[in-house]
C-alpha cells in the first residue's frame, strides 16, 4: 500500500465503506458530491449502471431519467404468449434505485447537449452533467414496411417487440385466432434487439396452439435474413416439438426464398414480398430498429447513421467525449469478424457495469480497469425445453476480442461425429429453470 | 471497531486485486446470474459467495478441462485463464456466506432431516453449514438449485466426478433427495 498517495487512499477508503459495509449519511454525502452523472433509460442498461455506480462510489450523485414507472423485461417475454408466464413475473420498478440514492425522475428527455452538458426534459428541466450514460434502446423505423404505421403496431400489427401492452394484444390475438389460423411473424433485417427472439416466439406460440385446441394451425416466418441465432438448436426442437417444414406447424422462409417482406396490408391482411401474398389472422410484424432517437438527436448515431460507435475500453461515444451509449442502442464487439455484440439484456448489463466502473475509476483518480464483457442469453421453446448462448469479449490493444473459447451455444449433438446421439431431453429441460433463475438475478442485479 | 477493520481489509484487497486482471470486474460478470456478492436472487442459480475456495477451484476447472458436466458453466468457464479461475474461486469465498432461508413444511422438514442424517451429514454437516474443506455449505442455498444438481448425478448422463455423491445419490429416492435439498434450504446458520 506504500506506493499509494494519502488522498486517493481515503477516496477509495470512502467507496470501499460506502460499497460494503456503512451507510453515508444524507447530510454529508450531498455536502461531498465528487460528480454527477446522469442516465438516460431504466432499462437492463441504464437501471445497472445507476445501481453499480452508487454501489461503488455513494459520492456520486446519480441521476436516472425514464419515461415509465414500471420496466417489463423483454427477455422471457414470449412465454407470456404461450400462458406459461404471467406478464407482471417480468416486472420490476425504481424504488430500489431510489433507495439507493439515485433521483429518479419519471419524464421524457427532449434534448441531449453534449458540448454545455446537458440534459433538458420535456417538464422542462435541465440537468448537468459531468458524464452522461445513454441507455436509450431502440426505435423502429415503421417507414421501412410500405403500409406500416406506429399506430397500426398498437392495435393491429404488433411488433411486441418491447415488452409491456402489445406482448398482451398480440396474446389477445393469438388466443382469437381459429383452428387453422396462419400466425405471421415478420424478421427484419438484423440486427436487431434480442437475436432469438422471433424463433423462440414462433415455438412459443405454436405450443399455445398445440395445448388450446389450434392444432391446425401454422406459424409462418418471414424472413429479411438468411439466417439465424441458435439455429441448429431451434431447428431440432421444432422438428420434434412442432413438426417444421412441409407439413410442419412451423415454416421458415429465407431471404433468399421470398421471405423478405416489403409491404403490409392491414385491411387485407396480407404480406408482400413484392411476388408473392401471405395471408395471415395475426400478423406480427418486427420493424427494423435503429438507436433510440434521442441518441440519434444528440448526434450519437456515427455507425451508418443508426448505431452509437463507442471505444472498446469504457463504452464511450466516439463522437462525444463524457457520453457513454450502452445497450441495445450502441454497436461493439468483433464487427470484422462478425461477431458483434449481440442487443441483448445481459450485454447491456455487463456493459452498464464497465461504464461504472471506469467512471468510478476516473472520478477518483484511479488506474482504468481492464474490462470484459459478457452474455448469456436462454430461449424457452417449451415448458420443459430450452438452450442458450453465451458470449465473452475481452480488449486487447484497444480492441474488442471475441474469445471463442468462452461463447458458444448449447451443445447440439452428444457422440461423436461419425455417431452422434441427441442431446439428452434432461439437458432442455434445465435450461428451462436456468432461464428462469437467470431473469430473477438479472432483474435483481440491475433494479434492487 | 470491527467495522474499520472489515473496512481496512476491503481495501488493501481491493489493491491486491488491481495489480493483475481486476478481479472485481471479473466476478460483477457472475453477479447477473449468481447475485451481488454471490448470493442468489434466483431459485435454479446458485448463491456462490463463500462457498470454499477449494471447492469453487476444483468445480470451475473440472468444468473447464471438461471432466464435469454443467449446461452453462462449462463454456463460460473455459473462456478464462486458470489463474482467473483462482483469482476468482479466492474472491467468492472471502464473501460471507449468505443463507437464503426457504421455508417449508414440518412433514417435509422431518422427511429431509431422516435422509440428511443417513447420507448427507457426514461431508456436509448436519445443517450443511460444516462442510469437509473441499465440500460446498448447503445452508440456505436454494433448493430448486440442490435438486436439479442431484438430478445431474442420478441421471447418469452427466460427468459427475465425485464418487461420493455418485454412490449416495443411488442411496435416495427421488423424493428423499428433494426432501434433503428442501431441508438444507431452510437451514439458516
Amino acid at each position: 500500500m506504500s506506493s499509494i498517495d494519502r488522498r486517493n487512499f481515503l477516496k477509495t477508503l470512502t467507496a470501499a465503506a460506502g460499497a460494503s459495509v456503512l451507510s453515508i449519511p444524507k447530510a454529508w454525502s450531498a455536502s461531498a458530491i465528487k460528480a454527477r452523472v446522469v442516465v438516460i433509460g431504466g432499462g437492463f442498461g441504464g437501471a445497472t449502471a445507476a445501481r453499480y455506480l452508487r454501489m461503488l462510489d455513494p459520492g456520486i450523485e446519480v441521476t436516472l431519467i425514464e419515461r415509465g414507472t414500471r420496466y417489463t423485461s423483454c427477455p422471457l417475454s414470449n412465454e407470456v404468449l404461450s400462458g406459461s408466464r404471467d406478464i407482471k413475473s417480468l416486472q420490476a420498478g425504481y424504488q430500489g434505485l431510489a433507495r439507493r440514492g439515485v433521483q429518479v425522475v419519471h419524464n421524457e428527455v427532449t434534448q441531449v447537449d453534449p458540448v454545455g452538458k446537458k440534459v433538458s426534459t420535456a417538464e422542462g428541466n435541465s440537468f448537468s452533467y459531468d458524464a452522461l450514460v445513454m441507455a436509450p434502446g431502440v426505435d423502429f423505423d415503421y417507414g421501412a414496411f410500405k403500409g406500416l404505421t406506429a399506430e397500426l403496431s398498437e392495435t393491429r400489427l404488433p411488433h411486441a417487440w418491447k415488452a409491456g401492452p402489445q406482448t398482451l394484444l398480440l396474446k389477445q390475438q393469438l388466443e382469437d385466432m381459429p383452428d387453422g389460423g396462419r400466425f405471421i411473424i415478420v424478421v427484419p433485417k438484423g440486427p436487431f434487439r434480442c437475436p432469438p427472439g422471433p424463433y423462440e416466439r414462433a415455438a412459443q406460440v405454436a405450443m399455445y396452439c398445440q395445448h388450446h385446441g389450434k392444432k391446425k394451425s401454422k406459424i409462418l416466418i418471414l424472413d429479411s435474413n438468411d439466417s439465424f441465432s441458435k439455429r441448429p438448436l431451434f431447428e431440432e426442437a421444432w422438428k420434434a416439438l412442432y413438426g417444421y417444414g412441409q407439413g410442419g406447424m412451423i415454416e421458415w422462409v429465407a431471404a433468399a426464398n421470398g421471405g423478405k417482406v416489403e409491404e403490409v396490408n392491414p385491411s387485407a391482411m396480407t404480406c408482400l414480398n413484392g411476388f408473392d401474398e401471405f395471408k395471415g389472422n395475426v400478423i406480427n410484424i418486427i420493424p427494423p430498429h435503429r438507436a433510440g432517437k434521442i441518441a440519434r438527436d444528440a448526434g450519437l448515431a456515427n455507425f451508418k447513421d443508426a448505431w452509437c460507435a463507442v471505444k472498446p475500453e469504457n463504452m464511450e461515444s466516439t463522437a462525444h467525449k463524457d457520453v457513454y451509449v450502452i445497450g441495445d442502442a450502441c454497436v461493439g464487439g468483433d464487427l470484422a469478424g462478425n461477431n458483434a455484440f449481440p442487443k441483448s439484456a445481459h450485454m447491456a448489463n455487463s456493459q452498464a457495469k464497465i461504464v461504472a466502473a471506469s467512471l468510478v475509476a476516473k472520478i477518483n483518480g484511479m488506474p482504468q480497469p481492464t474490462p470484459v464483457y459478457t452474455n448469456t442469453c436462454y430461449s424457452v421453446v417449451a415448458h420443459d425445453w430450452g438452450f442458450s448462448v453465451v458470449h465473452l469479449f475481452r480488449v486487447e490493444n484497444g480492441q474488442w476480442v471475441y474469445i471463442k473459447e468462452g461463447s458458444g451455444i448449447s451443445p447440439v449433438t452428444f457422440g461423436t461425429k461419425e455417431a452422434p446421439r441427441p442431446v439428452p431431453r434432461i439437458y432442455r429441460k434445465m435450461e428451462v429453470d436456468y432461464a428462469d433463475g437467470w431473469l430473477r438475478n438479472i432483474l435483481s442485479d440491475g433494479f434492487s | 471497531m470491527r467495522r474499520i477493520f472489515l473496512v481496512l481489509a476491503l481495501v488493501c484487497l481491493s489493491f491486491a486485486a488491481q495489480a493483475r486482471t481486476d478481479v472485481t470486474i471479473l466476478a460483477r460478470t457472475c453477479n447477473n446470474c449468481h447475485g451481488v456478492g454471490g448470493v442468489s436472487a434466483g431459485a435454479s442459480m446458485p448463491s456462490i459467495g463463500g462457498l470454499q475456495r477449494d471447492y469453487l477451484r476444483r468445480v470451475m476447472k473440472q468444468w473447464k478441462y471438461d471432466e464435469r458436466s454443467a449446461i452453462t458453466m462449462s463454456r463460460i468457464v473455459k473462456g478464462f485463464s486458470d489463474d482467473e479461475i483462482d483469482a476468482l474461486a479466492d474472491y467468492f469465498a472471502k464473501q460471507p456466506w449468505t443463507p437464503v432461508v426457504q421455508k417449508t413444511s414440518p412433514e417435509a422438514m422431518d422427511k429431509g432431516l431422516a435422509t440428511v442424517s443417513k447420507i448427507c451429514t457426514d461431508c456436509h454437516g448436519k445443517a450443511g453449514s460444516d462442510p469437509d474443506v473441499d465440500a460446498p455449505n448447503l445452508n440456505g442455498q436454494w433448493a430448486r438449485y440442490m435438486e436439479l444438481e442431484l438430478e445431474k448425478y442420478r441421471s447418469g448422463e452427466f460427468k459427475m466426478p465425485h464418487r461420493k455423491m455418485k454412490k449416495a445419490i443411488h442411496e435416495a429416492s427421488p423424493a428423499d433427495a428433494a426432501a434433503a435439498a428442501r431441508y438444507f434450504g431452510a437451514q439458516s446458520k
